[in-house]
């Protein structure tokens, strides 16, 4: 379970996180929403201690965040981590390197997935494709935790539709997700769990499933009340 | 341990091509020096003697023997040393700046390696060194080239010959770059390891803080000089010139190491608690 | 498997529902193999765990059974079967009834035209 407790955070003199907590479980798929501005991506830089925080706690199966800890939980972000120069092969090759928890037999399956070339150059991808190679040099490690930004925005239809596949398929079984978003219609059936931030505040955090079963409401009916006053 | 080598090994790569670039240059340029300085030379000796009907003794006691100090004197010879030295002054930043900045950010792939983040200080660090040490081997492999493409220009008669050593020794600002004994090889690239290891610590603090970072690393660069420093001070306005040299000199050698290990424990306190991407 | 989901409705039970209307018509014979949880999940776009939620569902509601570690099937229990097909009819006619009520129509009048719309739809389509 990824625990974040009360966490804090400042941009100078403005305060972006005022106390944000929430839970997301193994197994489940959790949707950071926020409609404005930041806050969604600075948590999960947060959580994968790439920015610091000024109060507050995040704890990984109970422990903060160690080196190994990357073996465990991986960060998905919306910019390609691998150098430009560098092909789809040699960014493989270059996360085989450092990473035992490295499934080479899983990126193969990745790279067919999602039918990338293994010596296309990072420089040389589109859009669509380079989100697709970062997925595939996240869900190539055998961890129990990843984190997405934003892994639907600003890319064409058609890869979309191929992302969203990867959430139903056994790249994600079994392990804790949390992804952002600004625009759930997509993925409204995908998802497990939504934590509604609003003001660097979680306004809500509810079971989608649940909502539409105990009160015939939508994830979007949910996010209109909170978010329309 | 294992990743501290494949990483340093990977950044030593991505330096790779700036590196061979500023050689070819220094190759070229400093042969192309030798040639075009040698001409020269000879050239006005020719003038001399079959226009101005000078004999050899004549033009030799005039103007002297060319010796191989003029080329290594001359803007085509020192001017590749400073570009040299200018792409690692540059490169210092550059391999931190160049993982944030760009389509690609890799400084998210360097910070979530499973692996200490001292590791990416180390590795970078080492990169800095490899690639300095690489360009004096480098001019060390040159010199002697150099040397038997101007003897090969110059006649016997009209030229000084000088060993490498020599020619290494007859400028201070060449014997720094090349020490004349191992000591010295390990003082001044010691000096110039704490040097970077303080411009690391600075640029992790800009990386940290953005603007107030700034002001944190020069004043952090200055507590390390005047730290760096304090025994020299001591001596001249405290103490009265109470220690020998030698144990001024130890005192210089220990201060230099404490001010490296700060600024190791600096960055990695930096990287892992205050960075920011 | 052409499903299309509604936002408001718990998506275990239109899964659910969805495989009653296949038993209903017949596209799902007693006996026949299911697709997997995963592929099922896969297959309609929805979340893994709502498709195990759906088959948990639909084990405690006797639809279809699991033998250890075999593909879960449809059951062959005729009284669940037909149990399927008068829910569905059952809702259906409801929902007719609750709309065609505000319309205030006679009785006898309604099923003539009842009659009527359904066997020329029949027809229609055969045509």
């Amino acid at each position: 379970m990824i625990e974040v407790k009360e966490v804090e955070k400042k941009f100078g003199r403005k305060k972006i996180l005022k106390g944000v907590s929430f839970t997301a479980n193994k197994g489940e798929i959790t949707c950071l929403i926020g409609i404005n501005g930041v806050g969604k991506t600075t948590i999960l830089n947060a959580i994968m201690a790439l920015t610091p925080i000024h109060k507050g706690q995040i704890l990984i199966d109970g422990e903060p965040l160690k080196e190994n800890t990357f073996e465990k939980i991986t960060f998905i972000p919306d910019a390609i981590t691998m150098l430009p120069q560098m092909t789809i092969a040699e960014s493989m090759e270059f996360m085989h390197d450092f990473y035992a928890s490295w499934n080479q037999e899983r990126a193969t399956e990745l790279l067919s997935f999602f039918k990338l070339k293994p010596n296309d150059r990072i420089a040389s991808l589109s859009k669509g494709n380079s989100a697709k190679v970062n997925l595939l040099l996240g869900l190539a490690l055998d961890v129990d935790y990843v984190l997405m930004d934003e892994p639907f925005s600003g890319i064409d239809m058609f890869s979309r539709e191929e992302i969203a596949n990867v959430f139903t398929s056994h790249l994600i079984e079994n392990r804790g997700v949390i992804i952002t978003t600004h625009e759930v219609g997509d993925i409204e059936h995908l998802i497990d769990k939504v934590v509604l931030l609003d003001d660097g505040m979680v306004t809500k955090e509810f079971n989608a499933e649940e909502a539409r079963e105990n009160e015939g409401k939508s994830v979007i009916d949910v996010m209109r009340e909170v978010y329309v006053r | 341990m294992k990743n501290y080598i494949k990483l340093a090994n990977f950044e030593i790569n991505r330096v790779s091509k700036l590196f061979t670039v500023l050689l070819g240059i220094t190759l070229i340029v400093q042969i192309v020096g030798v040639i075009v300085e040698a001409r020269k030379y000879l050239n006005m000796a020719n003038e001399k003697m079959y226009e101005e009907m000078m004999s050899i003794a004549e033009f030799l006691e005039m103007f002297n023997q060319m010796s191989f100090i003029q080329v290594v004197r001359s803007v085509w010879f020192l001017g590749p040393i400073a570009l040299c030295i200018a792409g690692v002054a540059f490169y210092i930043f550059l391999i931190w700046y160049r993982d944030w900045f760009g389509r690609n950010t890799f400084v998210y792939r360097l910070l979530m390696l499973p692996t200490s983040r001292l590791t990416i200080f180390f590795a970078k660090i080492t990169t800095i060194m490899v690639m300095t040490l690489g360009f004096v081997a480098f001019q060390l492999i040159l010199l002697p080239i150099e040397l038997l493409i101007f003897k090969g220009m110059v006649p016997s008669d009209f030229r000084n010959d000088m060993g490498v050593r020599e020619v290494v020794s007859s400028m201070p600002e060449i014997s720094i770059i090349i020490p004349g004994s191992l000591l010295e090889l390990i003082l001044y690239y010691g000096a110039g390891l704490l040097a970077v290891s303080i411009l690391f610590t600075g640029i992790l603090f800009e990386r940290s803080f953005k603007w107030k970072g700034i002001f944190a690393a020069v004043l952090y660069g200055a507590v390390a000089v005047v730290l760096f420093i304090s025994p020299l001070l001591l001596q001249e306005f405290v103490v009265d010139h109470f220690f020998y040299p030698l144990e001024l000199f130890l005192l210089e050698i220990v201060m230099g190491l404490i001010i490296f290990a700060g600024s190791i424990w600096t960055s990695g306190f930096l990287l892992k608690k205050k960075i920011t991407v | 498997m052409n499903i299309k989901l509604n936002n408001r409705d718990p998506v275990y039970l239109q899964i659910v529902r969805y495989f009653k209307e296949q038993i209903a018509i017949g596209k799902l014979e007693p006996g026949e193999e299911i697709p997997s949880r995963r592929e099922l999940a896969n297959r309609m776009k929805v979340n893994p765990n709502t498709a195990q939620r759906a088959y948990k569902e639909m084990e405690e509601q006797g639809l279809i059974y699991t033998e250890r570690n075999l593909p879960s099937k449809i059951t062959t229990d005729q009284a669940i079967l037909g149990k399927v097909r008068e829910e569905l009819l059952v809702e259906a006619v409801d929902t007719f009834v609750a709309s065609v009520r505000s319309i205030n129509v006679p009785v006898e009048e309604l099923l003539d035209l009842v009659k009527v719309k359904y066997t020329s739809k029949d027809e229609d389509k055969e045509a």
